[in-house]
């Protein structure tokens, strides 16, 4: 039996049921006068239902083959997984460390990830890339792009 | 006469060298965003929306309007010579477009695609011009229950026409509805959903949601399934020119297409995509010869390019006249609108006539400008097609990052826009579509307000969305599609 839709519905129910009592403080109010939380509430309540519907019917589909570990097989998701996590803490640093800097980290580390050429042609691209962009966007449109504890 | 002198009003607008300039550079991002795989124009105006920031409202608008009619011509480049679709719309165009140019016949493949695809999007402008005004002063008899009864509608029929599962799309729906709650109420001006986190307050903005939904959650499949060249078809392209016969088989193909892309475009939750799969199977059932489709029939060239691009002006409908966006990438242009401070509706026409007429004429000077780039350009488009995908996608990434920061110049809504990238990656894999989120988002306010202020009129009864007439229609139409699209999936989960 396939959990694919059984792990996403209850997932959906968790949030479903998440909305709903964060609704209630907010002040559902009443069909006459809906109140804050009256569109938040009764949206969660009709997600809770059809995550149950997904539940249910993904527990029906007993002849459904493949887990949740296939949706993973045979691709390369570390490589994905190491994008992801260069990018969040690049979100983290950009305002301390500056646009220049910490773009250049970034490209550096996404083009030594996938490109096949020498060390220094990848990192003197990362270079260039995030000047030319730092000049395009941040000079020329004026788009005010994070400055770190240099400047820049 | 009225139609006439607007639409010149609209040429003076949009005959500005500036919006000329901004028109082009749409035209030529969308053919460049549908040329390249891997980028959608949802994508790329959501990355592009940032920029437009800094012009008028009118050049952004023109601008973003062009990257998406630009798309649909591009899509059918890649589908004809690698076999891989650009974008959506131009899948069914791969099934005989390759074939063709296997056979030696690219060109006259390309040539059909693109001159079909002219005369439906002239043509469905010259609809768009017949119909909005028309239109917008219906809309204006809208009061609260006849507009949430329209955006209910676009609701259950985005989830009726969505591929897969159509409980999994109302819920990315319902989904999307509940996080446009998060922010300021827009009656009580209470916040609510904010955790207080200051950046909240403001709510989560359209621009974070869009790319990284569809442009982060694209990058990272890519990349897991490290795709780096597309081998282009090594065939020589020759005349562009479609034969005598081919024109001859093509003619009706492109009035269907045209026509019923039109039709299919105006309708909430359709889109060049549904336009363009419709079209192949009319064709194919009409065709004298339907064992040619996939073989290398032109008809399943021409019929399904025209549909795209004319659903594209289709969809402008109602966008601009009711307020409506019936897709993703039309609640883009509406977030655009909005962020540019003018409400789509009824009232724009009025208020705001330099938009509506000078993106209307600014679409047939891109008509124009598309037939003329797309096929001398060919070569230089088949030479991008093989920039590998290792170069591309941290160039696209770094857009993307730019672009989301630049929204409210600070780190939050980068960091919105990976977790939607993340959102966006397990909703691929779960298969839990992302277009009805964004629409529910883009629709979340409208539909509030309006349910409320229903809801205060009719002192809490649902019956009263049944005493006006256009409401009833509406609700009635809802029910019918949430039933016709629930049901039947239940039915057969109970069989299995």
């Amino acid at each position: 039996m396939s959990l694919r839709d059984p792990v996403s519905g209850f997932f959906w129910l968790a949030l479903a049921v998440f909305v709903c009592l964060i609704s209630v403080p907010i002040g559902i109010g009443s069909f006459r006068t809906p109140g804050p939380g009256f569109l938040p509430f009764w949206a969660g309540i009709a997600l809770g239902i059809l995550s149950i519907a997904v539940v249910t019917m993904g527990m029906l589909r007993r002849n459904e083959a493949g887990g949740i570990s296939q949706l993973w097989k045979g691709l390369a998701w570390r490589k994905a997984m190491a994008v992801m996590v260069s990018l969040f803490l690049y979100t983290v640093l950009m305002d301390r460390v500056g646009y220049l800097i910490v773009t250049s980290a970034l490209l550096s580390f996404l083009f030594c990830l996938t490109r096949r050429e020498r060390i220094w042609m990848k990192v003197g691209g990362a270079l260039m890339t995030a000047v030319v962009s730092y000049l395009v966007f941040g000079v020329w449109l004026e788009v005010q792009l994070p400055k770190g504890m240099l400047g820049f | 006469m009225d139609a006439l002198s607007n639409l010149l009003y609209g040429f003076s607008v949009g005959l500005q060298p500036v919006n000329i300039f901004f028109c082009f550079l749409g035209v030529l991002m969308g053919t460049l965003v549908g040329v390249l795989p891997g980028i959608g124009p949802v994508g790329a105006m959501s990355i592009l929306l940032p920029v437009t920031f800094r012009m008028s409202p009118v050049s952004a608008v023109i601008m973003l309007a062009g990257i998406y009619y630009g798309s649909q011509y591009g899509g059918s480049t890649t589908s004809i010579l690698v076999n891989i679709p650009g974008e959506s719309a131009s899948i069914v165009t791969c099934l005989d477009g390759y074939q063709m140019a296997k056979q030696g016949r690219a060109g006259p493949a390309l040539g059909i695609a693109a001159f079909g695809s002219f005369i439906a999007g002239t043509c469905g402008i010259v609809g768009l011009v017949i119909f909005a005004q028309p239109l917008s002063e219906f809309g204006l008899k809208f009061g609260p229950p006849e507009f949430l009864s329209v955006v209910v509608l676009g609701l259950c029929l985005v989830t009726y026409l969505s591929s897969g599962s159509k409980i999994k799309a109302l819920m990315t729906a319902i989904f999307g509805l509940i996080l446009s709650c998060i922010g300021i109420d827009q009656i009580n001006a209470s916040p609510r959903m904010t955790f207080n986190v200051m950046q909240l307050w403001d709510g989560i903005d359209i621009v974070s949601v869009a790319m990284g939904l569809f442009g982060i959650s694209e990058i990272i499949m890519n990349v897991e399934e490290a795709t780096d060249t597309t081998d282009v078809l090594k065939t020589k392209i020759g005349s562009f020119f479609p034969t005598r016969s081919d024109w001859k088989k093509s003619f009706w193909p492109i009035v269907r297409g045209t026509i019923g892309g039109f039709f299919l475009g105006v309708l909430p939750g359709s889109g060049p995509t549904i336009s363009s799969f419709g079209s192949y199977a009319v064709e194919k059932r009409l065709s004298k010869t339907p064992e040619q489709f996939g073989k290398g029939a032109v008809e399943g060239v021409a019929g399904p390019e025209s549909a795209n691009n004319a659903a594209a002006a289709g969809n402008f409908i109602p966008l601009l006249t009711l307020g409506i966006p019936p897709n993703a990438m039309m609640a883009l242009l509406f977030g655009a609108l909005l962020i540019h401070g003018m409400r789509p509706g009824p009232l724009l026409v009025k208020e705001h006539p330099d938009i509506f007429w000078g993106v209307i004429s600014s679409m047939y000077m891109g008509n124009v400008m598309l037939l003329i780039l797309n096929l001398p350009l060919i070569p230089i488009w088949v030479k991008v097609l093989k920039v590998p995908y290792r170069i591309l996608f941290p160039l696209i990434l770094l857009f993307c990052l730019i672009g989301a920061y630049s929204v409210r110049n600070d780190g939050f809504g980068v960091l919105v826009m990976l977790i939607f990238g993340i959102v966006g990656y397990l909703f691929k894999k779960f298969d839990y579509p992302g277009a009805p989120l964004l629409l529910g988002f883009i629709l979340g306010p409208l539909f509030e307000v309006n349910l409320r202020q229903s809801l205060l009129l009719s002192k809490g009864s649902f019956l009263f969305f049944f005493s006006r007439p256009i409401s009833a229609v509406g609700v009635s139409l809802a029910i019918i599609l949430f039933a016709a699209s629930i049901l039947p999936e239940i039915f057969k989960s109970k069989k299995a």
